[in-house]
């Protein structure tokens, strides 16, 4: 009884939870965040991701554009197209967050993301819209095309190269083939018959 | 006659089914049906590209004590490896793993007491257990499943104050197990409950294979931290309770209850004695691989975790992923006792004898 | 205490050396390989005998080796009396994988068996109950072989990925 009339004196112990929050400590695991402006595409988030929540497409960009550094300084040279990370396959372990070289992949102290539809646990991080996706894309795919078109040009007059210097080759054989073969027939009667 | 207890039934603790074929009230005999939990986390393990990528999947056999889950199989990866792990990294490891041993006998307890009718003493039991969760959470960030233990180190450093808030609660558990003690150990209708209850013999446990407190509760001094010493262990004092039927026979359900209780000292003795000698600076990750792929060969690496021996037996074939990882859980084990030591008693017992062996049925179905 | 060498020789002074073998690789326990048939006898040798008493099976686990077309039972045995403990191994092709139970000799086999034969598909003679155990009776196939396709269907409900 003695105890029971102490706890009406004590304080508070109930949170009132919707108006009062109970506050996360440092580190807390919740909802994965992404700073799409320090990502580098690196892709090294969702290759640790046990469950492979994080989606990533990435485009390489092209030479004409500059896409600047992150804020640790590292060059950033993809367009993320895509950066989809499905919170209702996540299972907060964090293993994501460490290998980040840039420290853009985080746990943010948000808890309250419950939906009716699971397609709304899909969140996207990507900054860019349909528009400059696909611009992006084409670009990118001309410029590979450019480059593989370059590439061949290369191969070619390498190969063409190759080819003359064989030729030549072949012909300085054949010379010496034919002193050799000079000097080897009268070492051979068996041909001159057929 | 055959009655259905469960697959949802409060006292369960899971989803388990007992086929139970009745003469009147007394249980003629007991068919644990299982699985229903089933996760399939041994293909999950022979399928992921990285040792490192299995540590979040042993968290969830058993949930209730995640630390000493995720101890074993790093202990068991380490030993492939031959790696050397920090002084500091075993000391916090060993903290964690007591706390959780703690934080998972407050559970058994507090629900076995549940289970018989005794709704206070869960409460004292879940209040402690919040306060080791804390610590978790603040040590990792997670309250249940931390995946806090790397393959060579831990994920990060524990947080500044996670000295002190250890230190402050030693200091409050002691004072609580008393008054536990108080409540239910000496609390007669309790006793009534669970003496000759259930009793398990020292030759039928060790025939059958039990391991933990239900070994110990049978009497046998048998604690892997001290016959078999893994991590640190050699380097502390504690003693090994047994079941001494004190109550009732040897091997009784109050027996496989008191263990339980009095291990939670002996955690408190380890973790006091960590926290002295614990090293204050040190990297906790330096020993971390970037690689891990160990040579070929294959172990058995057992660790004490609060419900028993658990066992990871682990193959490799040079690869990055395990070649086959088998989890040997003590749950499953004692779960398979069930029918040895449940014939002849009544039913309303069964729900006794299911909670003094403690089961958590994520590790029995796995 | 022993160690897996005196083990072995003890064992190979009581059966020969035909049956047995002692097995090792690069890192991790060294095993004795057994054939399966004397598997019960070594067993319960094991067991009883007053140096080695190994009274609790502490794991049983089926393994499956594609390359050789073999299943695998390992059993790791524990003697709280004198502590130590070995690892037993026994391999049976694929088309013909039966081992006799050790069951009657340390009874924790019963599950652990029922868990292999569910998972790998090893058949244990003599077992008093070989049923599945964690999955139900009419799954199709063995999920822990390397080979196994995960049917598409189970009674009508499709299993997903």
């Amino acid at each position: 009884m003695g105890v029971t009339i102490r706890h009406f004196f004590g304080p508070s112990v109930t949170l009132q939870y919707p108006k009062e929050r109970m506050e996360l400590p440092k580190g807390a695991r919740a909802k994965l965040y992404v700073n799409i402006d320090d990502c580098i595409g690196c892709n090294l988030c969702a290759r640790a991701c046990p469950v492979n929540c994080i989606d990533i497409e990435t485009v390489k960009a092209t030479d004409d554009v500059d896409l600047g550094k992150t804020s640790t300084g590292n060059p950033k040279r993809f367009w993320l197209t895509r950066f989809n990370i499905d919170m209702a396959k996540c299972m907060y372990c964090d293993m994501c967050v460490h290998p980040c070289p840039t420290n853009c992949i985080y746990m943010v102290p948000e808890y309250e993301y419950s939906d009716v539809d699971r397609s709304n646990l899909v969140f996207h991080f990507s900054n860019l819209t349909p528009d400059m996706v696909a611009e992006v894309k084409e670009k990118a795919e001309e410029e590979a095309e450019q480059k593989k078109r370059e590439r061949e040009e290369m191969k070619r007059k390498k190969a063409e190269a190759r080819k003359k210097k064989e030729e030549e080759k072949k012909k300085q054989a054949s010379t010496k083939k034919n002193d050799k073969s000079d000097d080897d027939k009268p070492s051979t009667p068996g041909k001159k018959d057929s | 006659m055959t009655i259905n207890m469960g697959p949802q039934h409060p006292s369960t603790h899971g989803v388990l089914r007992l086929e139970l074929d009745l003469d009147g009230e007394v249980i003629k005999n007991t068919r644990p049906n299982i699985g229903y939990l089933h996760r399939c986390f041994e293909k999950y393990a022979e399928k992921m590209d990285d040792y490192s990528k299995v540590v979040p999947y042993t968290d969830r056999m058993d949930y209730v004590s995640a630390m000493n889950q995720e101890h074993g199989y790093v202990i068991a990866v380490e030993r492939m490896l031959e790696l050397e792990v920090p002084e500091r990294v075993e000391y916090i490891r060993v903290i964690l793993a007591e706390l959780q041993r703690i934080a998972s006998h407050l559970l058994g307890i507090g629900t076995f007491g549940l289970d018989l009718g005794a709704f206070t003493p869960f409460l004292y039991c879940f209040t402690e257990r919040e306060k080791i969760l804390d610590i978790f959470e603040r040590t990792s960030g997670a309250r249940l499943l931390y995946n806090y233990f790397a393959i060579g180190g831990l994920i990060k450093d524990v947080h500044p104050d996670f000295k002190k808030d250890t230190a402050e609660f030693t200091k409050t558990l002691r004072p609580v197990i008393k008054e536990l003690n108080d409540l239910l150990s000496t609390n007669q209708i309790f006793i009534k409950r669970t003496a000759n209850i259930g009793v398990l013999p020292e030759k039928v446990a060790l025939n059958y294979g039990a391991s933990g407190p239900v070994l110990r509760g049978s009497g046998v001094e048998w604690d892997l931290r001290k016959n078999d010493p893994y991590s640190i262990y050699d380097r502390f004092e504690f003693d090994i309770p047994t079941g001494m039927g004190e109550v009732g026979t040897i091997g009784d359900c109050w027996d496989r209850y008191i263990v339980r209780v009095r291990e939670m000292e002996q955690s408190l003795r380890i973790i006091e004695q960590a926290l002295d000698s614990m090293p204050d600076e040190g990297d906790v990750t330096e020993a971390v691989p970037k690689r891990i792929r160990p040579k070929e060969g294959e172990l058995y690496a057992r660790t004490e975790t609060p419900r028993g021996e658990l066992g990871y037996y682990i193959i490799s074939d040079k690869s990055a992923s395990p070649y086959r990882v088998k989890a040997r859980a003590p749950s499953f084990v004692h779960l398979g006792l069930l029918p040895a030591i449940s014939k002849g008693a009544l039913i309303a017992d069964m729900v006794a004898i299911v909670g003094s062996i403690d089961i958590v049925l994520g590790e029995v179905d796995r | 205490m022993k160690t897996p060498e005196e083990i072995f020789e003890h064992l190979t002074s009581q059966f020969g050396e035909d049956e047995l073998s002692f097995e090792s690789r690069d890192i991790g326990q060294p095993w004795i390989a057994v054939q399966a048939s004397k598997i019960r006898e070594v067993s319960k040798f094991l067991r009883d005998e007053p140096d080695l008493l190994f009274n609790t099976l502490m794991c049983l686990s089926g393994v499956h080796y594609p390359k050789e077309e073999e299943l695998g039972v390992a059993y790791h045995l524990n003697s709280t009396r004198h502590n130590h403990s070995i690892a037993l191994k026994v391999r049976v092709p694929e088309n013909e994988p039966n081992v006799p139970s050790v069951e009657s000799i340390w009874k924790t086999a019963n599950w652990h068996e029922r868990e292999a034969w569910d998972m790998t598909g090893v058949v244990f003679d003599d077992h008093p109950n070989h049923k599945r155990i964690l999955l139900p009776e009419d799954w199709e196939g063995h999920p822990l072989r390397k080979d196994y396709v995960q049917q598409e269907f189970y009674q009508g409900i499709p299993t997903g990925e």
